[in-house]
């Protein structure tokens, strides 16, 4: 069974020919007799996937090409098969099996989200909305594209970070935010309600107690805690739970300092304080219950065990961290991101780098995993662009150039699209990432 | 025998008017060879003995004889006839004998050849003389004659080819010719067969040999044989010769027994010698005197030298100007012949191309032809060339270049690796856009959260380090000159100088209790109040900017230069104005008590202002020469003030100066202070940087010439070992350099990296440059409005 691949006829016998078999994991439609064939091998990817799309078609006749991405034993494909094949030092003697997936690229590039000022934060952890915060101290809950529904306001600085807590389905929502204003709040929104024009919304509590400003938040997945990084260098847990005993009593004592407006504002003090970092911590993660992972500007990252307050492990990078995720299979790896374009990602158990991406050209800003799959995550640069990347391959996925300035931020919402916002005051949204 | 020898006689007396005779007559007389043979051996021993007696007399006679033999040929007959004269005849026939024996032992090939030679000499030589030594012989014994006799017989028929190659008669039916001219035919030759079996049957045979160049063949005597193993074993030719015969003395040497002369001994042998007296008085005084002196060794000449050494260094050493060969230059290769081959002559392209070449790659000589020599264009001048070649080679002064044998390897300081000094700013990542014009200066804040900037376009801004925002701009409306933030974390203030002003500001960072202090701070409750001193006033005036939301400090003068205390106490500013300048302290919250009025005209110029009291104050210090900078020592209380030419260290608690630095620049633009105190670098406006180890010297330990335009300002880092300048040239230099805590070590310096990025804007390049306090990163303000950020 042999295909002629469109494309310049070339002499058939100075083409070599590589018998292949290809499988995958995907269900029925996509599946493709198994039968090994002879293909040439200065075939690429695209070349592959027209194979693929034909076989498809010779079953199922309306079948409409898709692209798709191939592995060979684990690692993707990006050059053309002769190469690939030299390069990892497989023979080509033997049948080769190809396993094909869905390619993991954005389809669509939806309406961005308009903004008064550069886009700083966003989350998009809840599937119904996007929170952004901006620098002009402004929090956002966007539904869908280009449609804000509420604006969070009351910070004095640029909101820095932004987090989702936790919901009681779609009407009780609470929102964390931080801010270079020293503070973090904390919101209840609604968003069920159907409002044409944005909602300005007020905090219920303001949590005081750093003493610069605070650059990075993170929720317990419980959303009872946050932790939050700042630059004064400790990271510090606060309890967000309304009824605080405690909480009510400071807020009185500061009430006096504070405006006549924020009367029924709550105020509330750290539960405890990680103390460790020398310089500014950049970024904070809690992807367990009783571990937090935080990025700082002294080079390095640290493990803390919350239980203790100590630091259990850090791993020491040499350069400025900007930003921290963990994520990947079993939740292991760290990625981080920083002063320089290389985003790296390691294992805690090994001191180095087990994955290097350098294909950014400045400083990175944002990286985060994806939810569900163990290879996929995403990095935003200062450089304008955000990358898609794929541990299976030093190559990014996919450069989603939306951006016209620096990006800051960038997040996965509803695990198939890519949420970023930058300097432009702009968020963009690439949705059609479909990672199985 | 007695017959064959007499007619032998007769024949030879006859002989001598008929040679044929001769010939006939020998092959007569061969059948008596033999026998003739042994008596000649017999005779040969006799004549020897002869021989040692008559040496002395009778050589010269036989010379004689010998000498007048073919011209008196007859003569000699008939007196060889005599038998007076046989004795000298017999030695001469003897004589003749021994030579045969001689060329018997030298011949060694063949036992008969000699014989033959033998025979062939008489033939060749003394054909006449055999004949009168024949006689002689015969005359004096029987034997004798007939010996010679049957010589005579052998010696007649002989071949007289003479030495010629015997070939070249191979095929002829003669050997040769006999005396007469005769061809003398070859005989018979046995058959090998018959020849072997008669040379068995002969028991003589092993003494025959055969002659081929007569044709015959000879047996050797037994005389002859024992004479050839003799000299076969190395012995005299006759036994009865003796080698090793005794010496016998001559003379005797016995004492004599009386003196020649027997003269008594004179009285001059005993008494004292006046001369010599004389002489050891004179060695004596001059002894006394020091004019001879024994402590000095003599210098020993080198009794032995090498025979066989090299003569150059002597030639040195006898410096004597030594010949200088000229230069060899290349020999002519095929391609300079007036007439190459057609291979080396380039085709018009080659020589085309070779126009498109660098001057220095272009080849000398294109090879072309010519049909002769003459054709060739410097034929005309050929001798004159070479004349002038010549003299040229002659008389041009040619000197022995002494090139010092030196690796440039070894000359070039041992620098660790650029790899090994990381982190240190390289690559640019971050710029901040905003400002409008030239960014004069820039300022970081303690945390490095945020930097100030100040430009020529009247605002000040703050950015946020980390995302390239800005935070805030003020619109001073007067291009802004310098910017400083203070160092101290509780008061986040901001002195800007501007025109004749400095402005605090407020930059509003922190949290409220630290903006109400500030503000406290900032508050002017009279806003002109003058110094307690009069002169104070008219030179600073403090007041309310409403606007800005600070104090103004009104400067008489344009003030360049503000500089913060390390705790944020007092800052100073330089008004580097004709003569006058000031250099202002304002004491915040003032520990040290150093508020000095020295009241003097020379140092109105200097004055420091308390800013919690708001007080003015002058620094009771003189300064020689027009003020560019001011500093303050990181940790004690020491004042460094830049000068153009100089650098001045004060010390503000004993207040005087302790040290100036003499840096040998032309202008000192900018001067900055290790973090430990002890170095200071100082740029200068010709591109130079000079290091001073403060503790090494007063001059520079360093000078760095890097920069082709004006140094506009240097950095030191707070924590790392790094050091930066920037310059005009739109570049900043990043260094290396580490101080080390023990003091027997020097300072390292290492430059690392350029950088570059900035553009020109009205012939200035990089005004400023600021390292991050916290990470090794550097911050360069350019006269293009945009402040670049360059991270590790």
């Amino acid at each position: 069974m042999e295909f002629n691949i469109d494309g310049p006829k070339q002499d058939e016998d100075t083409l070599r020919r590589v018998q292949v078999r290809f499988v995958t994991k995907l269900k029925a439609p996509l599946k493709v007799p198994n039968t090994s064939i002879a293909i040439p091998s200065n075939l690429t990817r695209f070349g592959l996937s027209s194979v693929v799309n034909n076989l498809l078609q010779s079953v199922n006749p309306e079948w409409k090409s898709e692209p798709f991405d191939f592995l060979i034993n684990g690692e993707l494909v990006r050059m053309s098969l002769e190469q690939f094949l030299l390069a990892k030092g497989i023979s080509a003697e033997k049948v080769l099996e190809i396993e094909y997936i869905k390619a993991v690229v954005p389809q669509k590039e939806e309406e961005p989200c308009l903004h008064d000022d550069w886009v700083s934060a966003v989350d998009g952890s809840s599937p119904g909305f996007i929170l952004t915060g901006s620098y002009d101290s402004l929090g956002r809950v966007w539904k869908a594209a280009g449609l804000c529904t509420h604006i969070l306001e009351g910070h004095s600085g640029a909101v820095s970070s932004i987090s989702f807590l936790k919901s009681d389905g779609m009407k009780n929502v609470t929102v964390a935010t931080a801010s270079k204003d020293q503070t973090l709040r904390l919101w209840k929104l609604d968003v069920e309600e159907l409002i044409s024009n944005p909602k300005k919304i007020r905090a219920y509590k303001i949590l005081c107690g750093h003493k610069a400003s605070v650059q990075s938040i993170a929720a317990h997945a419980s959303g009872d805690m946050i932790c939050s990084g700042s630059w004064d260098c400790t990271l510090n847990l606060w309890r967000t739970n309304e009824s605080g005993g405690e909480g009510d009593q400071v807020s009185t004592k500061k009430r006096k300092v504070n405006n006549q407006a924020n009367e029924s504002q709550l105020e509330g003090e750290a539960v405890s304080t990680l103390v460790g970092h020398t310089q500014c911590v950049s970024s904070v993660v809690w992807p367990q219950h009783e571990t937090i992972y935080s990025a700082s500007w002294d080079h390095s990252v640290r493990r803390w065990d919350v239980e203790t307050g100590k630091d259990v492990s850090d791993i020491f990078c040499g350069k400025v961290l900007n930003c921290i995720d963990v994520g990947g299979e079993g939740s292991a790896l760290i990625a981080a991101g920083g002063s320089d374009p290389i985003l790296r990602i390691w294992d805690p158990r090994t001191s180095a780098p087990v994955f290097q991406f350098a294909s950014h050209s400045s400083w990175i800003s944002a990286c985060k995993w994806h939810d569900n799959s163990w290879f996929h995550l995403i990095s935003a640069s200062y450089d304008g662009k955000v990358m898609l990347w794929d541990l299976r391959t030093a190559w990014p996925l996919a450069v989603i150039d939306s951006h016209k300035d620096k990006v800051l931020c960038a997040d996965w919402w509803r695990s198939d699209s890519v949420i970023s916002g930058g300097v432009d005051s702009k968020l963009c949204i690439s949705s059609g990432i479909s990672t199985q | 025998m007695r017959e064959g020898k007499k007619v032998s006689v007769e024949v030879s007396s006859k002989k001598n008017s008929n040679n044929e005779k001769n010939k006939k007559n020998q092959t007569k007389n061969n059948n008596n060879n033999n026998d003739n043979n042994k008596n000649n051996e017999t005779k040969k021993k006799e004549s020897q003995n002869l021989v040692k007696k008559t040496n002395k007399s009778g050589r010269s006679v036989q010379s004689q004889n010998e000498a007048s033999l073919k011209s008196e040929e007859v003569e000699q007959q008939q007196l060889s006839a005599t038998d007076s004269d046989s004795d000298y005849q017999d030695f001469s026939e003897d004589d003749v004998s021994e030579n045969e024996s001689l060329t018997q032992s030298e011949d060694g090939e063949s036992e008969s050849s000699g014989d033959e030679v033998h025979g062939t000499g008489d033939d060749m030589n003394n054909d006449n003389d055999d004949g009168p030594a024949d006689q002689s012989d015969g005359s004096q014994s029987q034997r004798g004659v007939e010996e010679s006799d049957s010589s005579e017989d052998e010696v007649a028929p002989r071949n007289t080819i003479g030495d010629v190659p015997l070939e070249w008669y191979k095929d002829e039916k003669h050997i040769g010719y006999d005396i007469a001219g005769k061809k003398i035919t070859k005989k018979e030759r046995q058959d090998k067969l018959a020849s072997f079996l008669a040379s068995v049957d002969d028991s003589k045979n092993w003494r025959k040999i055969y002659d081929e160049y007569n044709d015959e063949e000879v047996e050797l005597t037994k005389e002859e044989t024992r004479i050839i193993r003799r000299l076969l074993k190395g012995k005299a030719p006759h036994a009865d010769y003796d080698p090793y015969a005794d010496y016998v003395d001559w003379f005797k040497y016995e004492d004599s027994l009386h003196p020649l002369s027997n003269a008594p001994e004179p009285k001059r042998r005993f008494i004292p010698s006046k001369w010599e007296s004389k002489k050891v008085l004179q060695y004596v005084r001059a002894i006394r005197k020091g004019l001879i002196k024994f402590d000095e060794p003599k210098e020993e000449e080198p009794r032995f030298y090498l025979l066989w050494g090299d003569d150059s260094s002597t030639a040195e050493k006898a410096n004597r100007l030594s010949y200088i060969p000229a230069p060899k230059s290349k020999l002519p290769g095929h391609e300079e012949s007036y007439n190459p081959s057609l291979e080396y002559i380039p085709t018009q392209e080659e020589v085309n191309s070779y126009q498109l070449m660098y001057e220095e790659d272009r080849p000398k000589f294109i090879p072309k032809r010519f049909t002769s020599f003459r054709s060739i264009p410097s034929y005309e001048n050929a001798v004159k060339d070479s004349f002038e070649r010549c003299m040229d080679l002659y008389l041009c002064p040619r000197v022995r270049k002494k090139r010092i044998n030196i690796d440039p390897e070894t000359l070039r300081p041992k620098l660790p690796s650029r790899k090994d000094l990381k982190p240190y700013p390289a690559t640019c990542y971050l710029e901040y856009i905003g400002h409008k014009g030239a960014v004069m200066s820039i300022s970081t804040e303690a945390s490095g959260q945020w930097i100030a900037s100040g430009s020529t376009d009247g605002t000040v801004r703050i950015w946020e380090v980390e995302s390239g925002r800005c935070l805030r701009v003020w619109e001073i409306g007067e291009s802004v000159q310098c910017v400083a933030w203070n160092p101290s974390p509780e008061h986040p203030v901001l002195a800007v100088s501007a025109g004749q002003d400095v402005i605090i500001l407020n930059t509003g960072f922190g949290n409220e209790e630290e903006q109400k202090r500030v503000e406290e701070l900032l508050q002017v409750e009279n806003p002109t109040a003058p110094d307690d001193s009069d002169n104070m006033a008219s030179i600073v005036s403090w007041l309310q900017d409403e606007r800005l939301g600070g104090i103004r400090l009104r400067h008489f003068k344009t003030v360049t230069s503000v500089e913060w205390h390390r705790r944020g106490d007092y800052l100073s500013t330089v008004m580097p104005a004709d003569i006058l300048f000031s250099v202002y302290l304002i004491f915040i919250v003032f520990v040290y008590s150093f508020l000095f009025m020295v009241e003097s005209p020379t140092f109105r110029a200097i004055v420091m202002h308390q800013l919690s009291k708001k007080l003015s104050h002058r620094i009771p210090f003189k300064l020689h020469g027009l003020p560019v900078s001011s500093v303050f020592h990181p940790t004690r209380s020491i004042f460094f003030v830049s000068t153009k030419k100089n650098i001045r260290v004060y010390d503000l608690l004993k207040q005087k100066l302790i040290k100036k630095l003499e840096t040998g620049l032309r202008e000192v633009s900018s001067i900055a202070i290790h973090p430990a105190g002890d170095n200071v670098i100082v740029g200068s406006r010709e591109g130079k940087l000079c290091w001073f180890d403060m503790d090494l010297s007063s001059k520079p330990y360093r000078i760095l010439k890097c920069h082709p335009k004006d140094i506009t300002n240097v950095a030191f880092h707070r924590s790392y070992p790094l050091f930066a300048s920037c310059s005009d040239d739109c570049t900043a230099y990043v260094f290396h350099g580490m101080v080390y805590s023990d003091l027997n070590q020097n300072p390292l310096i290492v430059p690392l990296e350029i950088l570059r990025g900035h553009t020109s804007s009205n012939g200035r390049g990089v005004m400023d440059c600021k390292f991050h306090p916290r990470q090794p990163w550097l911050f360069t303000a350019g006269a293009d409005s945009t402040i670049k950020l360059y991270c590790h």
